[in-house]
């Protein structure tokens, strides 16, 4: 042992002496920058012509090595054309390498494989994870918004951690849920809020994808034709984000260090009355109504301000985030280590997110044809929520959230009363049922626990030139738990004296995926490409959920249920389905200048009935590299232009577990006599033993093109898309005995354009612009209905029944209702003028338009009849906008660098539900400012407000409608990057330091909290409603970024 | 070492891959059971009768309540001169007390999918039961139970909504047409006429009571014939009843609603609440109090859930005798010595037992003997165009009880004597008025006896019917999803 030591240390110092003695030598360094920004590039391979000796660049660019004086140096990398430079005895040697247009194009990641851009067949928007890392963001969807062209994220609720909806080039399905595949690393993961989610605590979902780190991302693409997904068969119908997390690479170990601090805050509140003007209101209305004057109101100006409601249960929120990564490697081996916590509070009072992950990638070659990895990530999540937006009978909820509550809550009331047993004031007063919205955010727990896995192995072996086997296996299991408790002394647990929920769901989801590939080049103008596999996935989860009623003790809550004196009968159940798929690929082209793709899937699908168990999904494409073209290449304006071309057919099997199947099973219960309890058993649902797959034939052309040495990059794309087989969960008459069932409803066309340019404006070594723009825009129609009945929604919150429409010609999210039609400003124009059943004749009243009546028959005559109903409810607005655009400029100078993000919605409508109370001035909540200020009267004829007391409460018309269109500064980053000079002085590869600011403003009409709206989260029937979510919020950062 | 690692690769790969192949396609879910072998013992008959019960009082997954729950008399309160609204935010509600609803009024609809899902189960034990193999007397009894309970359904609905689809199979048409209410009231009488035939006459405590019995069928009925205006048949099935000897009153109006006398002498059938002391879910339980008990019982009963979102109108409280007993058992108008501002219902409180003033185990009476006495007494006041010796009777002996105040009887409520047909009338929509409030009667009351816009502005200044309220609306959004329905009831 020790001799070997001896030996080695021997050789070491030999080696070293030999090295410095071998005189004709001189120690060689310099940087490699790209021609295109200055900026070093790492990993050039540089070689001494003729020997194999040579070096790496590092990932500033940076190299050293010790040459003979006439040595020339070869210096390759991908995307630059290669260069020679002689040595000529310097010692220092800088080389600008010039961009290589021909292999400009990057390697983009598809499904199963990787292509280069140059030879995509396919429509892929791809986002790097350098551009992310900029921006702070908190989750990868977030990461993703307004990043791609036909793209469109939501954020459905502000909560920390809370879910998004993504719609990749609209709806082409609309069921809950049905949101796009995402595959991490190989990897189809669970995305399914429903999945992930217990339903124990109250609130807006937790994000399905909230335990993947942005900070580990390397790149997100994201699949948008039949060409690009349908390897993905079934699961592609919506669209496919593939999601590559960062690997190491050979050199030197790297550390990245990257931190920040941030505050957020809401980002405008509504403007309500407060005490005084409350007080002013009620006397007014008492003495409208004829009753008598309110002794606790008679003197307004005593009372004062009042409370805030919203700024009492809002808050400046802080938020950080830490991530280390460490990368490295030789030759056939290479990691990436990361750890990351990330804390954010909410702006709601006791709402916060926490999450913690730990990531290795690990890449091992052995030998030259073997190659084995495994990416695995693990995380934590613990959460606070807040009950928002949505009530759920469930457990007992049937009180609004926090954010309606503190809206609605009597301005003239403390927070807090001595005299109640909880120390707060307990509900409002004026018999509409509000909890404290402060106490009850404050004093209920809702928390959340989520750990997941995901990992993945994988084995590749090259068996003979060119064809490879690769093994990948992968998992993805998660354990969610959700703690509850309300406190008996809150209004919200009036009915049942504290209540304590434990609840969890369990679940797993096993990959196995075998593929060949195979790639030859023939006579060097016919390339081929070819893939064949068999993957199956199966999932099953478990889910219980127990709670307690009748808690005499606070002080214990969920911690131990048993102190409950009222334990409720717990629940159970399970779901699984399994899907085992065959698939194959051929990419042929001739002279990179034809390209062709033929892609095919068979799924089977565990849901679907016996008779339709198995489904086919082709695809084709064609693209044609024209610029390769001798007449295109005269032209001397293109660098490159491609035209693509594709066709394919798509499935969908997300119509949950059992839709098909007639079954039967406890439901529910009862007693006789009281002490007598019975079960009853009975159907679960209205089977649909004809549930066939959804199939949506997706054509799509493109034009990729790009001018001045690739500065000026445009891609567009025209698509559509014909869903047939539409499967909804279809609103039903109630006469079967249920009120939804699942169903294959029509066909539904998506048609759109998306534009992208990608431009370097200005490009020199001191200052540097790049300008970013992508647009598109889709039209959604439903071509045919089955029977061409209408499916009408049912009423949600304040809005009444019937209020959204799936019409025939019309696209999802249609809102239907009354025009609204100013204010009648006389008695005798009431009197004469159609008007709802039941609205007085009076002035001051809503004025409706008559647009329809019926004859005997009940036909609609189309012609007005002289009276206001629901027959003249007619189209009022959409909640799908018209474009999306968005605009991403970044610039640098020197050590500086700015980017300003603006996005923008445009041409969509809001139902902005808040309207229905706080316009109705019935005394029973607070209400607008302006609604009551400005209300009718005789003095004061306004055409938008009513008058005190009207008697149309909650009629569904254009006065509940906006315009959902916004223009939004949705981030701006200002960073400083220390020069070289410094940072090798203080032997730092890396050093920026930044601040950011999300949310900065928004130019909108919109008059809710904010636009971007979903209280249905991802139920795409159920679009564009805003009612009491969690705001989203304005967050100001500042970080730093070290590496070394 | 590299040749070895790729053959072990291959292994390994080959391992997985057949490991594999067991068929995870195949779906076969264990929480559930296949329809098809579902119907195998008389358990599980049982088990599908229970499901038309539990749609009844209230569903602790899904929908809020079931058909009995509270909208179903609250709008029969409402929609007349018994109750007024002070639930906030609920203007479905105030729309009724004032009379002013249109179809989309959220109230209807909610009976609508409680009455056709009770009915859907009824169709699914029926159907599964008709198939089994059972001793003729039990499968008849078990069919009679599901009878009964699908004819309740089918005479709420039409009673207040007229012509509507007859569903008699579970797996109907989506979108069906509507049926002739004569035809409707057809299926009912047949349903009762063999309810009334197979069913027991009665259960033992913890067998079945509480469960549908021949005599609540044939009481039932003498309703529906009464209702149909078919007086002999309707005195006829009345006087079955009541020579049965089953049925008595309570001698105090206040025990009528004892916890301890529920399915007792005077019930013909009640809907079942309660959570059989937290054995099942606390859902179970019932509303009565929650709704109807006054807020200001927080001063003096912490903790209780009371919030008084339906009250009696003045006009019901002042119309009572101040001795008739029934007075002091159906309101409450102070609270720790300070009067409020509306008179409030407490008939279904029994404060011995549920101190706590809030969820109740009261169950919702859907028919009883004071009711049964009534109808005898109208329906032979109209056969004989005025009333005889047992319509007298009849009527004198819900009066009388009404006199006994727990301990003697009052100087009250005397009885009726030498009335004509339209006096004896009128005598009987007020004694059924100030008997049954809260009980669900007013609004059909009102309608069958033709009182409807005579009487509610009486109790509501400035309130009117229209002609046209004699039927509800069907349900907007019922329409908007079934064309078939059209055309609307007149009116809307």
């Amino acid at each position: 042992m020790t001799k070997t030591l001896i030996f080695i240390t021997t050789t070491c110092l030999l080696a070293m002496i030999i090295t410095s003695s071998y005189a004709q030598d001189l120690q060689l360094s310099g940087q490699v920058v790209s021609e295109e920004d200055g900026q070093g590039i790492p990993g050039v391979n540089i070689l001494v012509k003729g020997t194999a000796q040579g070096t790496i660049t590092d990932v500033d660019g940076n190299y050293s090595l010790s040459v003979a004086q006439r040595a020339v140096l070869v210096f390759s990398a991908v995307g630059f054309n290669t260069r020679e430079v002689s040595v000529n005895g310097r010692s220092s040697i800088d080389v600008v390498m010039e961009l290589n247009i021909e292999a400009l194009d990057e390697v983009v990641v598809v499904a199963y494989g990787t292509v280069k851009k140059r030879d995509l067949t396919g429509s892929i928007s791809s986002v790097k994870g350098k551009d992310m890392e900029k921006v702070a963001v908190t989750s990868l969807d977030q990461a993703l918004q307004g990043r791609a062209a036909g793209v469109q994220v939501t954020q459905v609720s502000g909560r920390p951690g809370g879910e998004t909806s993504i719609r990749i080039r609209g709806s082409s399905s609309v069921n809950a849920g049905n949101e796009p595949l995402y595959v991490i690393d190989g990897m189809l993961i669970t995305s399914n809020s429903a999945d992930l989610n217990t339903g124990g605590t109250a609130g807006s979902s937790l994000n399905p994808l909230a335990s993947i780190n942005p900070s580990d991302i390397e790149s997100i693409e994201v699949l948008k034709d039949a060409s690009a997904t349908a390897l993905y068969g079934s699961r592609g119908a919506n669209g496919v984000i593939i999601i590559t997390t960062k690997r190491g690479s050979e050199g030197k170990t790297s550390f990245t260090l990257d931190s920040y601090y941030g505050v957020q805050n809401v980002t405008r509140t509504l403007d309500l009355l407060n005490g005084e003007e409350f007080a002013t209101y009620m006397n007014a209305f008492n003495d409208e109504v004829g009753l008598p004057a309110d002794v606790r109101y008679l003197i307004p100006k005593n009372i004062g301000a009042g409370t805030d409601w919203q700024q009492a249960i809002f808050r400046e929120a802080p938020m950080m985030n830490h991530q280390l990564t460490v990368t490295g490697g030789d030759k056939s081996t290479s990691y990436s280590i990361s750890g990351g916590y990330f804390k954010q509070d909410g702006i709601i009072i006791n709402s916060d997110f926490e999450r913690a992950t730990f990531r290795t990638n690990l890449d091992k070659n052995i030998g030259e044809r073997f190659k084995l990895g495994s990416r695995v990530n693990l995380s934590q999540i613990n959460s606070r929520g807040v009950l928002t937006g949505v009530q759920s009978p469930n457990t007992g909820l049937l009180l609004p959230g926090s954010v309606s509550s503190a809206v609605l809550f009597t301005p003239t009331l403390p927070v807090l009363d001595p005299n109640e047993p909880g120390g707060w004031t307990y509900e409002d007063d004026r018999g509409r049922n509000l909890p404290n919205p402060v106490a009850d955010a404050q004093d209920t727990d809702n928390i959340a626990k989520n750990s997941r896995v995901i990992a993945s192995v994988f084995g590749e072996m090259e068996i003979v030139d060119g064809l490879t086997f690769k093994a990948n296996l992968g998992i993805d299991a998660f354990s969610v738990k959700e703690n509850r408790f309300v406190p008996n002394y809150l209004k919200r647990s009036e009915p049942n004296n504290g209540a304590a929920v434990i609840s969890t769901v369990d679940g797993q989801s096993w990959l196995t995926e075998f593929t060949f590939s195979y790639k030859k080049e023939f006579n060097e103008d016919h390339k081929l490409d070819a893939l064949a596999g068999y993957t199956r996935q199966g999932f099953s989860s478990e889910r219980l959920f127990v709670f307690t009623l009748d808690f005499t003790d606070n002080r214990l809550g969920y911690h131990n249920l048993s102190a409950g004196l009222n334990p409720q009968p717990p629940s159970s159940g399970e779901s699984e389905w399994g899907i085992i798929s065959y698939l194959a690929r051929v990419n042929y082209n001739f002279k990179s200048k034809y390209l062709l793709t033929a892609n095919a899937r068979v799924d089977g699908a565990s849901r679907f009935g016996e008779d339709s168990k198995y489904g086919f999904f082709p695809s084709v494409a064609l693209a044609y590299n024209i610029a390769d073209e001798d007449f295109i290449q005269n032209l001397g304006v293109f660098e490159s232009l491609k035209i693509r071309t594709s066709y394919g057919v798509i499935g969908n099997s997300d119509i949950g577990s059992f839709n098909s199947l007639a079954t039967v099973g406890p439901l529910g219960e009862g007693t006789f006599n009281n002490d007598y309890p019975y079960i009853g058993v009975e159907p679960y649902r209205l089977p649909n033993p004809n549930l066939r797959w959804e199939r949506t034939g997706q054509f799509n052309a493109g034009l990729d093109m790009a001018f001045l040495k690739g500065r000026i990059m445009v891609t567009t794309d025209y698509y559509l898309q014909n869903t047939t087989d539409l499967l909804l969960n279809t609103p039903i008459p109630r006469t079967s005995g249920f009120g939804s069932f699942f169903n294959n409803i029509g066909q539904l066309r998506n048609e759109g354009i998306e534009l992208a340019i990608n431009s370097v404006v200005v490009d020199n070594k001191k200052f540097g612009w790049d300008a970013d723009f992508n647009i598109s825009s889709n039209r959604n129609e439903i071509i045919s209905l089955a029977d061409d009945n209408d499916i009408l929604a049912q009423g949600v919150l304040a809005v009444p029944a019937g209020w959204s429409i799936i019409r025939k010609g019309q696209p999802l999210g249609t809102f239907y209702g009354l025009i609204a039609d100013g204010i009648f400003q006389s008695d005798a124009e009431a009197e004469n003028s159609p008007r709802l059943l039941g609205q007085s004749a009076l002035a001051g009243e809503r004025k409706y338009r008559d647009v329809n009546g019926r004859d005997a028959e009940g036909n609609l005559t189309g012609q007005p009849d002289g009276r206001i109903n629901q027959d003249d409810r007619v189209v009022i607005g959409r909640a799908q906008p018209k474009f999306n655009w968005n605009f991403i400029n970044t610039f640098r100078y020197k050590g500086f660098d700015l980017s300003v993000f603006i996005q923008a919605v445009s041409g969509n409508d809001i139902v902005n539900a808040y309207r229905f109370e706080l316009e109705r001035l019935n005394g029973e909540t607070n209400v607008y400012r302006e609604a009551f200020l400005e209300r009718w009267t005789e003095s004061n004829p306004s055409d938008k407000y009513r008058k005190l007391n009207p008697t149309d409460a909650n009629t569904f018309s254009t006065a509940q409608v906006e315009d959902g269109s916004f223009i939004r500064i949705k981030n701006i980053n200002l960073g400083y990057t220390l020069p070289r000079t410094v940072l090798d002085r203080m032997k730092l590869t890396n050093f920026r330091a930044y601040v950011s600011v999300n949310n900065l403003h928004t130019f909108t009409s919109y008059t809710g909290y904010d636009p971007e709206v979903n209280a249905f989260g991802q139920n795409a029937l159920l679009q564009g409603i805003d009612y009491g979510g969690y705001p989203i919020s304005r967050t100001f950062i500042a970080g730093i970024q070290i590496g070394l | 070492m590299k040749r070895r690692a790729n053959f072990l690769l291959l292994i390994f790969a080959l391992v997985l891959l057949i490991g594999s192949c067991d068929n995870i396609l195949e779906e076969n879910p264990r929480n559930e059971i296949f329809k098809t072998n579902f119907f195998q013992t008389e358990n599980d008959a049982i088990g599908a009768i229970n499901s038309i019960y539990a749609h009844m009082n209230s569903i602790s997954s899904g929908a809020f309540g079931g058909l009995y729950h509270s909208t179903y008399w609250v709008i029969q309160g409402l929609a007349s001169d018994e109750m007024n609204n002070r639930l906030a935010g609920a203007p479905q509600n105030d729309e009724l007390q004032n009379f002013r609803f249109d179809a989309a009024n959220a109230n209807f609809y909610d009976v609508w999918s409680n009455a056709y899902r009770v009915i859907f189960n009824a169709n699914f034990a029926i159907e599964g039961i008709t198939t089994m193999d059972l001793n003729e007397t039990v499968k008849n009894s078990l069919l009679g139970e599901a009878r009964f309970l699908r004819s309740m359904a089918y005479f709420d609905l039409v009673r207040m909504f007229g012509d509507i689809p007859l569903m008699l199979e579970g797996n109907a048409e989506l979108r069906p047409s509507k049926t002739n209410a004569a035809e409707v009231y057809d299926q009912i009488v047949s349903d009762l006429i063999m309810a009334a035939d197979h069913l027991p006459d009665s259960y033992s405590v913890g067998g079945g009571l509480g469960r549908a019995t021949s005599g609540a069928a044939r009481g039932l009925l003498s309703k529906v014939y009464l209702t149909l205006g078919e007086y002999q048949l309707a005195a006829e099935a009345a006087q079955s009843v009541i020579n049965s000897g089953r049925y008595s009153l309570w001698p105090d109006f206040a025990e009528t609603f004892k916890i301890d006398n529920e399915n007792g002498r005077e019930t013909l059938f009640g809907v079942g609440f309660g959570d059989a002391g937290g054995a099942i879910s606390f859902w179970e339980v019932g509303q009565f109090n929650v709704r109807l008990l006054p807020r200001e019982l927080r001063t003096v009963i912490p903790g209780a859930n009371a919030q008084g979102w339906q009250v009696a109108t003045q006009h019901l409280y002042d119309s009572y005798d101040t001795n008739d007993r029934r007075r002091a058992v159906t309101f409450i108008t102070s609270v720790g010595g300070s009067a409020l501002a509306d008179p409030h219902i407490r008939k279904y409180w029994d404060e011995e037992r549920e101190p706590s003033a809030g969820n109740t185990e009261a169950d919702f009476i859907y028919l009883r003997y004071a009711d049964i006495l009534l109808i005898y007494a109208e329906a032979l006041n109209e056969l004989n165009n005025g009333p005889n010796a047992d319509a007298y009777e009849a009527i004198n002996a819900v009066r009388r009880r009404a006199r006994f105040d727990g301990t003697t009887e009052r100087d009250v409520l005397p009885d009726l004597a030498n009335l004509s047909y339209e006096q004896f009338r009128s005598a009987l929509l007020e004694e059924r008025r100030k008997e049954f409030v809260a009980e669900g009667h007013r609004w059909f009351d009102l309608v069958r006896f033709g009182k409807l816009q005579e009487l509610v502005p009486l109790a509501k200044q400035g309130v009117t019917p229209r002609p046209t309220d004699t039927l509800f609306p069907l349900p907007q959004i019922e329409i908007d999803l079934n064309q078939n329905l059209l055309p609307q009831n007149p009116g809307y």
